[in-house]
């Protein structure tokens, strides 16, 4: 009797403590993004996402994302996913002064955060307390390319810079501005200059805008595009205005970011230098794992995990080419490319 | 110069002679430089095109603020249908009638369903640009190298003379709407449906027809200016018309058209889409940022309203 009543016990136990796991594990995190169905860079988080959930099916996860360019209805979301009490938040640091207050009380009230995609760029006793960091070093971004400029303009292939202007679609978004900020710092050393010029989302708009800038800089010999969105209207301004935006060693050049199929096709046109990768896709599927870990176990990495940049060129743009049409596959490449 | 002075366009006449003298004289060279004067057709062949549709809604006294959102439903939808191997006329005649269509929406929601036009075309700037979203994914491609190679394209977005296609249909059709509406019979109807609504319905002008008529046409001509853009450059995006209902509207107000119809010209329009893509491409030549216009778009606004408003009091009073 004794036996059967240890046993019926430990049978208990084990399905107590069973349950308790199985019910630790119905956490719900949600990713607060500024990348959404505008931006074909949400497909890498959205695939990183469901990857995440088919590993750990208890879990569910939620993907909120703004779909233009703008804090303040970015800031809307977040408090309401915020008011939802989810397991766990990721969400890029777009502002660090307008999202600490907001933050700060989530994280006050129990809910972790992880900084995805932007990070807080302050002094580390100033930022906001999030457990870390996910993604690429927007300021490392624009150094990187800016160095590959002056590599290639010295091994003359193409020109020595000039003047270069960084062409913002999105004033409010700190990580383009990080980006300039890289760029500009790389071209101080060869004593080349960099404006920074905002012509928002509009195609017409922006051509427009950067015309009339072109039109009387005629000292920039170089585009940088802070968003893939524009380098085809970069290219197609240049070319109108018989800049010669080919790369070659004369000309205008044009720089541009991410791995996306419009940048691929213009470096593998020879129409873009190049562009960088940060690592899209594991800035969806780490955060989730580090906001599951933390629940679970209390863990957090000591620190950021930067996921890039990594520079695409050339060299090894076919190489990308496959590894994207993997993920998004060929059809999603195809719809993309807006050359 | 009375005559002139009770235009309700007198104070963008003036506000556009005051910029080009100033530009002629302050940076001749760019200001007269025929990349300049190419770069402000364009744009304001694409904002022109977009504000007279705008300035026959507000002339009845309504309003569109779905017409950005249209405009890239249009031209996203022009481009998708030249990927799927529809000849560039047939794409056009299709893209247009979605226009036509979703104007058609915006009426019988006013007239039928009896909401303010601002609200049923505030839900229409969400919801179409939603459907862009949605629909695409985020990503389209742009018109594809047959369609750019056609003649029908090169005849809306190519040049003739070096002068910008766009902005010679906008010439015309600013021609035929300025006649349409002070020497037609549609037109006079339209004028006296804004100036007072209860007269014009006792007099037996067919006051829904003339609505859904202004409300068709705006949209109409949302996507005319998307496939005068896309024609002119092909590179798209889901972003495209963002922003410029306001941007049409602000056109049509400092153009003349009084806010509570029955007031104003279509070359008002015209010069209001001309005064804000000057000034902005000559802001940007002379080394503003950008970002101040958004806030110079606002004094003007102000300054050439208050100027019509103060104008027209006083020579009322005469």
């Amino acid at each position: 009797m004794k036996r059967f009543v240890g046993a019926l016990a430990l049978l208990l136990s084990f399905s107590f403590a069973e349950a308790t796991f199985a019910q630790g594990d119905n956490y719900r995190f949600v990713m607060v993004s500024h990348i959404g169905s505008n931006d074909p860079n949400m497909n890498w988080l959205t695939t990183s996402i469901k990857t995440f959930e088919e590993k750990y099916p208890g879990v569910k996860t939620e993907y909120l994302s703004t779909n233009e360019y703008s804090l303040q209805g970015f800031i809307s979301i977040l408090n309401q996913a915020i008011a939802t009490h989810p397991d766990g938040i990721a969400v890029p640091i777009l502002n660090s002064e307008a999202l600490q207050p907001i933050l700060d009380k989530a994280i006050s009230s129990g809910i972790p955060v992880v900084a995805f995609n932007i990070a807080d760029t302050r002094p580390p006793d100033q930022r906001i307390r999030y457990l870390t960091y996910v993604g690429g070093d927007e300021y490392l971004t624009g150094v990187k390319l800016g160095e590959y400029v002056t590599e290639q303009a010295n091994a003359g292939k193409i020109p020595k810079p000039t003047k270069m202007v960084c062409a913002n679609h999105d004033a409010t978004h700190q990580g383009l501005k990080a980006r300039c900020r890289g760029m500009t710092d790389a071209m101080k050393k060869i004593g080349a200059s960099v404006d920074e010029l905002i012509i928002g989302a509009d195609p017409a708009k922006a051509r427009s805008i950067m015309q009339s800038y072109l039109s009387t800089h005629k000292d920039v010999n170089y585009i940088f595009c802070l968003g893939t969105l524009s380098c085809p209207w970069a290219y197609s301004v240049a070319d109108q205005m018989g800049l010669k935006p080919k790369i070659s060693d004369k000309g205008m050049t044009i720089v541009t970011v991410d791995d996306s199929p419009n940048s691929l096709e213009g470096i593998k046109d020879g129409k873009i230098l190049a562009a960088h990768s940060q690592g899209f896709w594991l800035q969806g599927y780490l955060p989730m794992e580090i906001l599951y870990f933390y629940k679970k176990m209390g863990m957090a990495p000591l620190s950021d995990v930067i996921t890039g940049p990594i520079v695409i060129n050339e060299s090894n743009v076919d190489q990308w080419i496959k590894f994207v049409k993997a993920v998004i596959g060929e059809d999603g490449y195809k719809k993309q490319i807006t050359w | 110069m009375r005559k002139l002075l009770k235009r309700p366009d007198f104070g963008i006449i003036a506000g556009c002679i005051v910029v080009f003298a100033l530009f002629s004289i302050w940076n001749p060279r760019q200001w007269f430089d025929w990349g300049t004067i190419s770069n402000i057709g364009q744009y304001t062949a694409i904002l022109g095109i977009l504000a007279i549709g705008q300035t026959f809604v507000i002339l009845i006294r309504e309003i569109d603020l779905s017409v950005g959102s249209v405009y890239g439903a249009v031209g996203i939808a022009f481009a998708g249908l030249e990927n799927n191997n529809v000849s560039v006329p047939v794409a056009i005649v299709l893209a247009m009638v979605l226009a036509v269509l979703i104007g058609l929406v915006n009426a019988v929601l006013v007239i039928r369903g009896g909401v303010t036009s601002m609200i049923v075309t505030l839900g229409g700037l969400f919801f179409y640009r939603g459907l862009i979203y949605v629909t695409t994914h985020g990503g389209v491609t742009g018109v594809p190298q047959s369609a750019r190679e056609n003649w029908f394209t090169h005849l809306l977005g190519g040049h003739w003379f070096r002068i910008e296609n766009g902005f010679l249909l906008l010439l015309l059709i600013a021609w035929v709407c300025a006649v349409t509406l002070h020497d037609s019979r549609f037109g006079n109807h339209l004028l006296a449906l804004g100036g007072n609504p209860a007269s014009a319905e006792s007099q037996g002008i067919p006051v829904n027809k003339i609505r859904t008529l202004a409300f068709c046409l705006c949209s109409f001509f949302a996507g005319l200016s998307a496939i005068v853009t896309l024609t002119n450059q092909p590179q798209t995006s889901v972003s495209l018309g963002t922003g410029m209902e306001l941007e049409a509207i602000a056109a049509v107000v400092v153009g003349g058209t009084l806010l509570t119809g029955g007031r104003g010209t279509i070359l008002g329009t015209i010069l209001g889409a001309f005064f804000f893509t000057a000034v902005r491409a000559q802001m940007i030549a002379l080394g503003a940022p950008p970002s101040w216009y958004i806030s110079f778009v606002g004094i003007a606004l102000l300054i050439l309203v208050s100027l019509n408003t103060v104008l027209s009091k006083r020579l009322r009073s005469i």
